[in-house]
Protein backbone atom coordinates (compact mmCIF):
# COMPACT_ATOMS: atom_id res chain seq x y z
CA UNK A 1 0.00 0.00 0.00
CA UNK A 2 1.30 3.47 -0.92
CA UNK A 3 2.06 5.84 1.96
CA UNK A 4 -0.26 8.51 0.54
CA UNK A 5 -3.15 6.02 0.36
CA UNK A 6 -2.36 4.94 3.90
CA UNK A 7 -2.38 8.55 5.13
CA UNK A 8 -5.76 9.15 3.49
CA UNK A 9 -7.25 6.04 5.05
CA UNK A 10 -5.80 6.82 8.47
CA UNK A 11 -7.26 10.34 8.33
CA UNK A 12 -10.67 8.81 7.57
CA UNK A 13 -10.41 6.39 10.51
CA UNK A 14 -9.19 9.14 12.83
CA UNK A 15 -12.58 10.18 14.17
CA UNK A 16 -13.69 6.61 14.92
CA UNK A 17 -10.31 5.73 16.42
CA UNK A 18 -10.51 8.80 18.63
CA UNK A 19 -14.04 7.87 19.75
CA UNK A 20 -12.81 4.37 20.64
CA UNK A 21 -9.74 5.67 22.48
CA UNK A 22 -11.88 8.18 24.39
CA UNK A 23 -14.12 5.36 25.58
CA UNK A 24 -11.11 3.38 26.76
CA UNK A 25 -9.11 6.19 28.36
CA UNK A 26 -11.99 8.32 29.59
CA UNK A 27 -10.65 11.62 28.29
CA UNK A 28 -10.37 13.07 24.76
CA UNK A 29 -6.91 14.65 25.17
CA UNK A 30 -5.19 11.39 26.16
CA UNK A 31 -7.20 9.66 23.42
CA UNK A 32 -5.88 12.09 20.79
CA UNK A 33 -2.31 11.42 21.96
CA UNK A 34 -2.86 7.67 21.70
CA UNK A 35 -4.26 7.91 18.17
CA UNK A 36 -1.44 10.23 17.12
CA UNK A 37 1.12 7.79 18.55
CA UNK A 38 -0.47 4.95 16.62
CA UNK A 39 -0.43 7.01 13.40
CA UNK A 40 3.23 7.88 13.94
CA UNK A 41 4.04 4.20 14.47
CA UNK A 42 2.22 3.17 11.30
CA UNK A 43 3.68 5.92 9.13
CA UNK A 44 7.14 5.31 10.59
CA UNK A 45 7.03 1.67 9.49
CA UNK A 46 4.36 1.37 6.77
CA UNK A 47 5.64 -2.07 5.77
CA UNK A 48 4.57 -3.47 9.16
CA UNK A 49 1.05 -3.57 7.70
CA UNK A 50 0.49 -6.55 5.44
CA UNK A 51 -2.58 -5.99 3.25
CA UNK A 52 -2.82 -9.75 2.61
CA UNK A 53 -3.80 -10.26 6.24
CA UNK A 54 -6.90 -8.05 6.01
CA UNK A 55 -8.04 -4.42 5.74
CA UNK A 56 -6.16 -1.55 7.36
CA UNK A 57 -9.04 -0.36 9.56
CA UNK A 58 -9.25 -3.25 12.08
CA UNK A 59 -5.46 -3.56 12.13
CA UNK A 60 -5.04 0.13 12.91
CA UNK A 61 -7.82 0.11 15.52
CA UNK A 62 -6.21 -2.85 17.22
CA UNK A 63 -2.97 -0.84 17.38
CA UNK A 64 -4.84 2.13 18.88
CA UNK A 65 -6.58 -0.12 21.40
CA UNK A 66 -3.30 -1.74 22.46
CA UNK A 67 -1.71 1.68 22.82
CA UNK A 68 -4.62 2.80 25.04
CA UNK A 69 -4.33 -0.32 27.20
CA UNK A 70 -0.59 0.35 27.61
CA UNK A 71 -1.38 3.90 28.72
CA UNK A 72 -4.00 2.64 31.18
CA UNK A 73 -1.54 0.19 32.68
CA UNK A 74 1.06 2.90 33.06
CA UNK A 75 -1.49 5.24 34.58
CA UNK A 76 -2.59 2.71 37.19
CA UNK A 77 -1.11 -0.69 37.90
CA UNK A 78 -4.36 -2.14 39.29
CA UNK A 79 -6.73 -2.59 36.34
CA UNK A 80 -9.84 -3.03 38.49
CA UNK A 81 -9.36 0.40 40.02
CA UNK A 82 -8.97 1.90 36.55
CA UNK A 83 -12.38 0.53 35.66
CA UNK A 84 -13.88 2.18 38.73
CA UNK A 85 -12.34 5.50 37.85
CA UNK A 86 -13.41 5.45 34.24
CA UNK A 87 -16.90 4.22 34.84
CA UNK A 88 -18.00 7.26 36.82
CA UNK A 89 -21.15 8.62 35.16
CA UNK A 90 -22.80 11.96 35.85
CA UNK A 91 -25.46 11.88 38.54
CA UNK A 92 -29.20 12.31 37.93
CA UNK A 93 -29.10 16.07 38.65
CA UNK A 94 -26.28 16.61 36.18
CA UNK A 95 -28.11 14.57 33.57
CA UNK A 96 -31.25 16.65 33.99
CA UNK A 97 -29.24 19.83 33.38
CA UNK A 98 -27.85 18.56 30.10
CA UNK A 99 -30.15 19.64 27.31
CA UNK A 100 -28.19 18.01 24.53
CA UNK A 101 -29.26 14.46 23.71
CA UNK A 102 -25.74 13.51 22.65
CA UNK A 103 -24.43 14.43 26.04
CA UNK A 104 -27.05 12.28 27.72
CA UNK A 105 -26.26 9.40 25.44
CA UNK A 106 -22.56 9.85 26.20
CA UNK A 107 -23.35 9.86 29.90
CA UNK A 108 -25.29 6.62 29.58
CA UNK A 109 -22.39 5.17 27.61
CA UNK A 110 -19.94 6.35 30.27
CA UNK A 111 -21.85 4.40 32.92
CA UNK A 112 -21.09 1.10 31.17
CA UNK A 113 -18.10 -1.19 31.63
CA UNK A 114 -15.06 -0.35 29.52
CA UNK A 115 -15.45 -3.43 27.30
CA UNK A 116 -19.11 -2.62 26.69
CA UNK A 117 -18.30 0.94 25.67
CA UNK A 118 -15.67 -0.27 23.21
CA UNK A 119 -17.87 -2.86 21.55
CA UNK A 120 -20.77 -0.42 21.15
CA UNK A 121 -18.51 2.18 19.53
CA UNK A 122 -16.98 -0.40 17.19
CA UNK A 123 -20.34 -1.75 16.03
CA UNK A 124 -22.89 1.05 16.33
CA UNK A 125 -20.64 4.08 15.75
CA UNK A 126 -18.07 2.63 13.35
CA UNK A 127 -20.31 0.00 11.76
CA UNK A 128 -17.73 -2.79 11.87
CA UNK A 129 -18.60 -6.43 11.23
CA UNK A 130 -18.49 -9.02 14.04
CA UNK A 131 -15.40 -10.58 12.46
CA UNK A 132 -13.58 -7.22 12.45
CA UNK A 133 -14.65 -6.48 16.04
CA UNK A 134 -13.29 -9.87 17.12
CA UNK A 135 -10.01 -8.96 15.45
CA UNK A 136 -9.76 -5.53 17.08
CA UNK A 137 -10.76 -6.69 20.57
CA UNK A 138 -8.83 -9.95 20.34
CA UNK A 139 -11.81 -12.09 21.33
CA UNK A 140 -13.42 -15.10 19.61
CA UNK A 141 -15.97 -14.18 16.97
CA UNK A 142 -18.65 -16.13 18.85
CA UNK A 143 -18.20 -13.88 21.89
CA UNK A 144 -18.90 -10.68 19.97
CA UNK A 145 -22.67 -11.16 19.64
CA UNK A 146 -23.25 -12.05 23.29
CA UNK A 147 -21.04 -9.26 24.63
CA UNK A 148 -22.56 -6.72 22.27
CA UNK A 149 -26.06 -7.75 23.29
CA UNK A 150 -25.27 -7.45 27.00
CA UNK A 151 -23.72 -4.04 26.30
CA UNK A 152 -26.78 -2.85 24.39
CA UNK A 153 -29.18 -4.04 27.09
CA UNK A 154 -27.06 -2.24 29.71
CA UNK A 155 -27.04 0.92 27.59
CA UNK A 156 -30.79 0.71 27.00
CA UNK A 157 -31.34 0.44 30.75
CA UNK A 158 -28.96 3.33 31.52
CA UNK A 159 -30.39 5.59 28.81
CA UNK A 160 -33.99 4.41 29.19
CA UNK A 161 -34.16 5.58 32.80
CA UNK A 162 -34.72 9.13 31.58
CA UNK A 163 -35.89 8.69 28.01
CA UNK A 164 -38.58 7.16 25.90
CA UNK A 165 -36.74 5.44 23.05
CA UNK B 1 -45.51 -15.21 25.98
CA UNK B 2 -43.90 -12.93 28.54
CA UNK B 3 -40.18 -12.29 29.13
CA UNK B 4 -37.92 -9.48 30.26
CA UNK B 5 -35.71 -7.52 27.81
CA UNK B 6 -36.23 -10.13 25.12
CA UNK B 7 -34.61 -12.89 27.16
CA UNK B 8 -36.39 -15.65 25.27
CA UNK B 9 -34.58 -14.59 22.07
CA UNK B 10 -31.45 -13.35 23.86
CA UNK B 11 -28.34 -12.25 21.99
CA UNK B 12 -29.89 -13.23 18.68
CA UNK B 13 -31.86 -9.96 18.86
CA UNK B 14 -28.60 -8.08 18.41
CA UNK B 15 -27.45 -10.48 15.71
CA UNK B 16 -30.76 -9.87 13.93
CA UNK B 17 -30.37 -6.08 14.06
CA UNK B 18 -26.82 -6.35 12.70
CA UNK B 19 -27.66 -8.84 9.95
CA UNK B 20 -25.24 -11.41 11.39
CA UNK B 21 -27.65 -14.38 11.68
CA UNK B 22 -28.26 -17.35 9.45
CA UNK B 23 -31.60 -17.53 7.65
CA UNK B 24 -32.85 -20.11 10.17
CA UNK B 25 -31.90 -17.91 13.11
CA UNK B 26 -33.55 -14.90 11.50
CA UNK B 27 -36.78 -16.82 11.08
CA UNK B 28 -36.62 -17.90 14.73
CA UNK B 29 -36.33 -14.27 15.86
CA UNK B 30 -39.14 -13.12 13.58
CA UNK B 31 -41.52 -15.85 14.81
CA UNK B 32 -40.71 -15.08 18.47
CA UNK B 33 -41.15 -11.35 17.96
CA UNK B 34 -44.60 -11.95 16.51
CA UNK B 35 -45.76 -13.76 19.65
CA UNK B 36 -43.71 -12.01 22.38
CA UNK B 37 -44.47 -8.35 22.99
CA UNK B 38 -41.41 -7.90 25.22
CA UNK B 39 -39.09 -9.27 22.53
CA UNK B 40 -40.64 -6.99 19.92
CA UNK B 41 -40.35 -3.95 22.17
CA UNK B 42 -36.76 -4.76 23.04
CA UNK B 43 -35.93 -5.22 19.36
CA UNK B 44 -37.38 -1.80 18.52
CA UNK B 45 -35.67 -0.24 21.53
CA UNK B 46 -32.25 -1.61 20.59
CA UNK B 47 -32.72 -0.58 16.97
CA UNK B 48 -33.55 2.99 18.00
CA UNK B 49 -30.57 3.11 20.32
CA UNK B 50 -28.26 1.80 17.60
CA UNK B 51 -29.40 4.60 15.29
CA UNK B 52 -28.86 7.20 17.99
CA UNK B 53 -25.32 6.00 18.64
CA UNK B 54 -24.63 6.00 14.89
CA UNK B 55 -25.69 9.64 14.63
CA UNK B 56 -24.08 10.80 17.89
CA UNK B 57 -20.94 12.92 17.86
CA UNK B 58 -18.60 10.82 19.97
CA UNK B 59 -15.48 12.60 18.74
CA UNK B 60 -14.90 16.25 17.89
CA UNK B 61 -11.67 15.61 16.00
CA UNK B 62 -12.37 15.54 12.27
CA UNK B 63 -10.53 14.20 9.24
CA UNK B 64 -8.75 17.51 8.51
CA UNK B 65 -7.26 17.65 11.98
CA UNK B 66 -5.85 14.15 11.61
CA UNK B 67 -4.33 15.10 8.24
CA UNK B 68 -2.62 18.09 9.88
CA UNK B 69 -1.47 15.87 12.73
CA UNK B 70 0.14 13.49 10.27
CA UNK B 71 1.81 16.45 8.54
CA UNK B 72 3.26 17.44 11.90
CA UNK B 73 4.49 13.89 12.22
CA UNK B 74 6.34 14.36 8.92
CA UNK B 75 7.88 17.59 10.26
CA UNK B 76 9.05 15.74 13.38
CA UNK B 77 10.55 13.01 11.22
CA UNK B 78 12.44 15.66 9.18
CA UNK B 79 13.71 17.16 12.41
CA UNK B 80 14.90 13.73 13.52
CA UNK B 81 16.79 13.35 10.25
CA UNK B 82 18.30 16.80 10.76
CA UNK B 83 19.58 15.79 14.20
CA UNK B 84 20.91 12.53 12.82
CA UNK B 85 22.86 14.28 10.06
CA UNK B 86 24.13 16.90 12.47
CA UNK B 87 25.30 14.41 15.10
CA UNK B 88 26.75 12.13 12.42
CA UNK B 89 28.52 15.08 10.79
CA UNK B 90 29.92 16.34 14.08
CA UNK B 91 31.19 12.88 15.02
CA UNK B 92 32.81 12.44 11.62
CA UNK B 93 34.38 15.90 11.83
CA UNK B 94 35.74 15.20 15.31
CA UNK B 95 37.07 11.83 14.19
CA UNK B 96 38.63 13.33 11.10
CA UNK B 97 40.16 16.20 13.04
CA UNK B 98 41.61 13.74 15.53
CA UNK B 99 43.01 11.69 12.70
CA UNK B 100 44.54 14.82 11.14
CA UNK B 101 45.94 15.83 14.47
CA UNK B 102 47.53 12.45 15.11
CA UNK B 103 48.98 12.04 11.62
CA UNK B 104 49.98 15.69 11.34
CA UNK B 105 48.23 16.35 8.01
CA UNK B 106 46.41 19.68 7.80
CA UNK B 107 45.55 20.18 4.11
CA UNK B 108 41.85 20.61 3.22
CA UNK B 109 40.30 17.89 1.06
CA UNK B 110 36.88 17.45 -0.62
CA UNK B 111 35.75 15.14 2.22
CA UNK B 112 36.40 17.85 4.77
CA UNK B 113 34.37 20.27 2.74
CA UNK B 114 31.46 17.79 2.66
CA UNK B 115 31.70 17.06 6.37
CA UNK B 116 31.78 20.73 7.35
CA UNK B 117 29.01 21.41 4.85
CA UNK B 118 26.94 18.61 6.40
CA UNK B 119 27.34 20.07 9.88
CA UNK B 120 26.35 23.57 8.84
CA UNK B 121 23.56 22.21 6.64
CA UNK B 122 22.16 20.21 9.56
CA UNK B 123 22.36 23.27 11.81
CA UNK B 124 20.55 25.33 9.21
CA UNK B 125 17.77 22.69 8.84
CA UNK B 126 17.30 22.59 12.60
CA UNK B 127 17.26 26.36 12.85
CA UNK B 128 14.60 26.66 10.12
CA UNK B 129 12.49 23.91 11.72
CA UNK B 130 12.62 25.44 15.22
CA UNK B 131 12.02 28.93 13.84
CA UNK B 132 8.94 27.74 11.93
CA UNK B 133 7.56 26.03 15.02
CA UNK B 134 8.12 29.13 17.15
CA UNK B 135 6.38 31.34 14.58
CA UNK B 136 3.37 28.99 14.45
CA UNK B 137 3.18 28.93 18.26
CA UNK B 138 3.45 32.69 18.43
CA UNK B 139 0.51 33.07 16.07
CA UNK B 140 -1.75 30.45 17.68
CA UNK B 141 -0.84 30.60 21.39
CA UNK B 142 -3.96 31.96 23.11
CA UNK B 143 -2.07 32.47 26.38
CA UNK B 144 0.68 34.68 24.91
CA UNK B 145 -0.69 37.81 26.61
CA UNK B 146 -1.01 36.18 30.00
CA UNK B 147 1.49 37.57 32.48
CA UNK B 148 2.85 35.20 35.08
Amino acid sequence: MKTTDMRNELAQFGRGAHALATQILGNPADAADAVQDAMTTVLGAPKSYDSNRGPLKPWFLRLVRNRCIDLLRRRRPQDDKVEELLDIAPGPEQLAEQADRDKQLKAALASLKNDYRQIIVLRDYMDMSYAQIADVMDIPQGTVMSRLHRARIALAKAYGKDHEL
Amino acid sequence: MNCKFGECVGERLSGYIDGELTQQERQFVEVRCQSCVECRDTLNELRALRQKIGKAKLSDVGEDVWRETMDDTAVNATRGLGWMFLIGGVLLAIGFALFQFITGEHSLSIIEVFVVGGVYGGLLLLFISVLRQRLIERKTDKYKDVEI
